[in-house]
């Protein structure tokens, strides 16, 4: 468990530069609804990456790979903490991904959050 | 980081507290040498926690047992005995084959002194054995029935001695069984069921053994490497009437003073590291007492070097808020590092001799460990291997330090000190930065759960008391470590089950120093012993529970995922045997049937403040309180 925690913490702190080099990819053509389904209760991706695709690792929100290298990726992934989803039929990947391109990201600034601003205030002010 | 009333203070109240009642104890033992009758028992009025108490409230009051023409049971000179070790609670099960010992507990010390936790479970009492000890600075007494009792606490033994904390564990049995029922409750070596990690164990054949023994067991449990120990205790021998002149004198407990690292080597280490350009200090199980703590910090910041407390081993032994917490930031690369209570260098080790670096361990480890268990780690070849307490040897290696400073590497600690705050001041943004993601979100957050608890508790002395292996970093980063109780460490073994009791216990060594002690724990942890909601309630003890509840095993589905990718069979079943739904629980429901004040299923993050404050207005005024939290996985 530790390992994987190591590993997860890693892509984490790599995604949010890799996202700001990468332009938009072109829109997603699966069904995002039973991308949701086999998201949450199929192959329940939320386990590692959240229900909203954004509170777990690495955030999957907003997507920034192209449909076919996301379907290439999810096969056969390069992170050791990524499972291997080698026998879905790809009809089930292009959904997953209209699912996730259709989620919103839910990040306000840190700073227009009080509870966020008090923590970086505070935590100025103790050292 | 000046800590008024601290574990520290405590822990001497305690010594002083000790040392009273050996004072008191030798004059007690003066008078009996001149007058052969034990001095009558106390009688003592009901404590809070009787109030609840039927059976207790029925009795009444304990009153003086009659003292017969012949002596008095054994198990009053045990109860004496074990008085010399200050036990503040005893947490028990009850089993026949101790019932002698359970009986003097109660009506010869009338409850008091050690007062009787009544647990549900006897994981669950060594469980909060554990995490008291590690809040409290002392161990608490745990009182077992024979074989069955011992199996269903061993797991929680297992997990405090690999966490290297104190519990003192009696077991009793019957040694010339008859029964059905006692026959298998009856073993030739009741202590082989958990040598494997126990320090000490021993089967006490007379009274004077037990005392002997209570006394060896108390003085190595506390010793550094310090961890739990047994013994054996058989029923006829508690029920033995002991004529008072027959009643052997009761030893002296004497404290040992822990292991100090040889002075040679600590200056060679003091050497090392005022020579290197890009030290690092990293403590895990250093901080026995608060003067830990503090060491910790004076140590770190003579050298101005990063102090990493690691992922899940530590008893978090720096504030994680200060400058010099972390490894020093993604450009700092250790030409000297330095473990304290370290278990396992061997990577760094191995690393350090392929390039030059150099590695120091001063640990108590190199001086015990038994060899079932690999919880000892690798080998690791260190270049320095000083055995001895951590904690004792930092006074002389902060000396040595502080000699062989010069001006010039006084300019080079500061320029690297202030490179380090920065690291560190950016590291803690970032990590806030990634707080705000899904913050609004259903299922919450994990860090919006934690951020709305910081808020709340804000002007408490607080205490998180549960462990954070699935809470990741958040509370580290969230929550303001800046005292040595704020965090109690995790569960030593990574085995479930110990947050929820563990952190019964932990708070109710807190309620003693007036602090709000929160645990959030997995509804995975809690499922282990819910038994332990009632004990709280019973004994009222204050602690906020946050449910962190993500309805599965979820460290397990991510592994059984990759486990169905890697074999290429399919992995739309890999939640069968993880996941906890279909129907879910409800602990709110739960609690409430244990008798704690209870909210939730809490889905949406605009609840939770208003949940919080209900529930700890419950806690600040002596209650426990639990909220179930449906949140993120992690």
């Amino acid at each position: 468990m530790k390992s994987a925690f190591v590993v997860i913490v890693v892509v984490l702190a790599t995604v949010p530069a890799l996202m700001a080099q990468t332009p938009a990819p072109p829109p997603a053509t699966g069904d995002a609804k039973r991308g949701q389904e086999l998201f949450e209760k199929t192959y329940r991706c939320y386990a590692c990456h959240g229900y909203d695709g954004q509170t777990g690792s690495p955030r999957l929100v907003p997507m920034m790979r192209a449909q076919d290298a996301f379907v290439a990726y999810v096969r056969k992934p390069s992170t050791a903490g990524m499972p291997k989803f080698v026998d879905p039929p790809e009809k089930d990947l292009i959904d997953v991904y209209a699912y996730i391109r259709s989620i919103p990201l839910a990040a306000p600034q840190a700073d227009s959050i009080p509870l966020l601003k008090g923590i970086i205030d505070r935590r100025a002010k103790s050292n | 980081m000046a800590d008024s009333i601290d574990r520290r203070d405590f822990f001497k109240g305690a010594a002083i507290g000790a040392a009273g009642l050996v004072v008191g104890t030798s004059e007690k033992a003066g008078a009996v040498a001149a007058e052969p009758v034990s001095p009558a028992p106390r009688v003592v009025l009901p404590t809070d926690a009787h109030a609840n108490d039927l059976a207790y409230a029925q009795s009444g009051p304990a009153s003086p047992v009659p003292v017969s023409v012949q002596g008095r049971p054994a198990s009053d000179f045990m109860v004496d005995v074990l008085k010399k070790l200050d036990f503040d609670y005893v947490a028990i099960n009850p089993g026949s084959a101790f019932a002698g010992l359970h009986e003097s507990l109660i009506n010869y010390s009338g409850n008091r002194a050690p007062e009787i936790l009544t647990a549900l479970h006897e994981e669950a009492a060594v469980a909060m054995a554990h995490g008291y000890a590690k809040a409290a600075g002392k161990p608490m007494l745990v009182c077992v029935h024979g074989t069955v009792g011992m199996l269903h606490g061993s797991m929680a033994l297992f997990q405090a001695w690999a966490d290297r904390v104190p519990v003192f564990l009696i077991v009793g049995q019957h040694r010339n069984p008859t029964g059905i029922v006692n026959l298998p409750h009856s073993a030739q070596d009741m202590g082989s069921i958990v040598r494997d990690f126990v320090k000490f164990d021993d089967e006490t054949t007379t009274p004077e053994r037990f005392a002997e023994s209570a006394l060896r067991a108390y003085q190595i449990a506390m010793t550094p490497p310090m961890g739990p120990v047994l013994l054996s205790v058989d029923a006829d021998l508690q029920e033995e009437i002991l004529a008072d002149k027959d009643r052997p004198r009761i030893p002296e407990l004497v404290r040992t003073s822990p292991p100090q690292g040889d002075s040679n080597a600590v200056r060679e280490a003091a050497r090392l590291l005022v020579a290197a350009e890009s030290p690092i200090l990293l403590p895990r199980k250093l901080g026995r007492t608060p003067r830990g703590w503090d060491l910790m910090i004076e140590l770190g910041e003579a050298l101005q070097a990063p102090v990493d407390v690691g992922t899940y081993g530590s008893w978090q032994d720096f504030p994680s808020w200060h400058p010099l917490w972390g490894n020093g930031g993604a450009g700092y690369r250790a030409d000297v590092t330095l473990g304290l209570e370290m278990s396992d260098m061997s990577a760094l080790a191995r690393a350090a001799r392929t390039s030059g670096r150099k590695t120091i361990s001063i640990s108590s480890e190199h001086l015990f460990q038994h060899s079932n268990i690999h919880d000892y780690g690798r080998y690791a070849d260190v270049d320095l291997a000083i055995a001895g307490d951590a904690e004792a040897t930092l006074p002389s290696l902060i000396e040595e330090v502080r000699k062989l400073i010069t001006p010039d590497r006084k300019r080079v600690f500061t320029e690297r000190g202030a490179r380090i705050a920065t690291a560190h001041k950016d590291a803690h943004a970032r990590y806030v930065e990634n707080a705000r993601f899904g913050w609004d979100n259903s299922p919450i957050s994990v860090p919006r759960m934690i951020a709305e608890l910081g808020e709340q508790i804000r002007n408490d002395d607080w205490a998180v008391v549960s462990g954070h292996q699935f809470t990741g970093d958040w509370q580290r980063r969230l929550l303001n470590f800046d005292k040595p109780y704020r965090y109690n460490g995790d569960n030593g073994g990574f085995g479930i089950g110990y947050d929820t009791p563990g952190s019964v216990g932990a708070a109710l060594a807190h309620k003693r120093q007036g602090r709000l002690s929160i645990g959030i724990v997995g509804d995975g942890d809690l499922n282990f012993q819910p038994g332990v909601l009632w004990t709280a309630a019973h004994h009222k003890i204050p602690l906020l529970l946050i449910v962190h509840n993500n309805r599965a095993y979820h460290a397990e589905v991510m592994i059984v995922q990759r486990m169905c990718g890697n074999r290429g069979r399919g992995n739309a079943n890999a939640h069968i045997g993880s996941a906890i739904s279909e129907p879910s629980i409800s602990y709110s429901q739960m609690a409430k049937a244990y008798g704690m004040y209870s909210e939730g299923p809490i889905e949406h993050p605009k609840d939770l403040a208003a949940a919080y404050q209900r529930a700890l207005a419950k806690v600040r005024a002596g209650e426990p309180a639990l909220i179930d939290v449906i949140a993120q996985p992690r």
